[in-house]
């Protein structure tokens, strides 16, 4: 069953609702009611209970109009994969290219297995928050006939150092490398680990002029203002205080 | 461009070519349906489904009328192909993508050590 004549409006998991909402199947209106983009199903149902319901993995796709020369009122489009009969009940049918037949098809869809439905509200600012809630509805079922299927990663989340250090690479440590810590940081971090490496580098080095001899290592890179040259004499210190001005 | 928040459309897309229909967030360019009908928009998202959605739409039906459509949603099971633009460089596409993906994974926030879904054994 794809079109659910008598099942009501879901109460829970309703991501919109829109009152005052026309609804026409097939170029047929069916009058004002409301729309309920719920989680498990798309309803409209007009004021004396009438409606329908539509299931997700049946619906093809789904936009909003603005084009007035197509359809004279801006609506939130839906394409269904199936066909509304006359007993009222919906039957699936592939839209196989072999039940295609050029000739004999008349201007309508109606020999088609689609129906077109079109929801026009009366507030039009509301058409972005209906067809975004039908988006994400509609992610939510995705389809199971795949064979692309994500099957290969459901089950539980497990912690991948965890599982490798219990299958015997316990003397891999679970810390990243450097190459994938550095391709973690912005420019301007690898940028900031360089200079840092660099200021690193140079007090080990000038730990070798401790003894009071002064190094030609100034570098520009580094003058901050902040960097102690190690290297200078303690006369070095105060060398402004000699300086006449 | 965003990386989707759900660990697990992450997995997905790392671990097959939706990756490369996910970079093109932003692109202009032309998705043929299953029924034969062509979208031609700019691509606002590609999910780990493969549900493809567009803005700015020339809908040109089976028969070939036409139509705009200001926002597309296309179901997955409804996409036939997606065309890549020819100036979209797809290995780099690719990588770019996968390196989004991991930075997201390292600094999202999560708990210590990288989480993955098990894959269920052949």
């Amino acid at each position: 069953m794809v079109l659910l004549r008598s099942v009501p409006p879901p109460s829970e998991g309703v991501r919109h609702e829109q009152a005052e909402t026309t609804a026409v199947l097939d170029g047929k209106g069916l009058g004002a009611g409301t729309l309920y983009v719920a989680e498990t199903r798309l309803s409209w149902f007009d004021g004396s209970g009438m409606g329908f319901s539509l299931e997700y993995p049946t619906i093809s796709l789904h936009a909003i109009s603005r084009d007035l020369s197509t359809y004279p009122q801006e609506h939130l489009y839906v394409m269904v994969n199936a066909k509304l009969n006359d007993e009222n009940e919906a039957e699936m049918q592939e839209n196989a290219h072999d039940q295609e037949d050029e000739d004999n098809s008349s201007e309508e869809d109606e020999s088609e297995g689609i129906t077109e439905i079109r929801f026009v509200p009366r507030d039009k600012a509301a058409l972005e928050s209906m067809f975004s809630a039908m988006c994400e509805c509609q992610a939510l079922h995705p389809d199971p006939d795949d064979e692309d299927s994500d099957g290969d990663f459901d089950g539980d989340e497990y912690n991948v150092e965890e599982a490798e250090a219990e299958h015997g690479q316990g003397d891999i440590p679970s810390f990243c490398t450097y190459e994938e810590g550095v391709s973690g940081l912005t420019a301007e971090g690898q940028a900031t680990l360089q200079r840092l490496e660099g200021m690193l580098a140079q007090s080990v080095a000038n730990t070798f002029h401790m003894a009071g001899v002064r190094t030609d290592e100034a570098n520009g890179e580094f003058d901050d203002g902040m960097e102690v040259d190690a290297g200078s004499t303690m006369a070095g210190q105060f060398e402004d205080a000699d300086v006449d001005h | 461009m965003e990386v989707s928040h759900s660990i697990r459309e992450r997995t997905i897309a790392e671990n097959s070519l939706v990756i490369l229909l996910q970079g093109l967030q932003g692109e202009v360019t032309t998705v043929d349906l299953r029924d034969e009908s062509t979208a031609r928009g700019r691509v606002v998202n590609v999910d780990a489904f493969m549900n493809v959605r567009l803005e700015e739409v020339l809908y040109r039906d089976r028969r070939g009328r036409l139509s705009q459509l200001a926002d597309l949603f296309i179901t997955a099971r409804n996409v036939r192909y997606v065309h890549i633009p020819d100036h979209v460089d797809i290995m780099e596409t690719i990588q770019t993508q996968l390196t989004r993906i991991r930075r997201v994974r390292n600094f999202a926030g999560e708990k210590r050590g990288r989480k993955e879904y098990l894959k269920k054994k052949n």
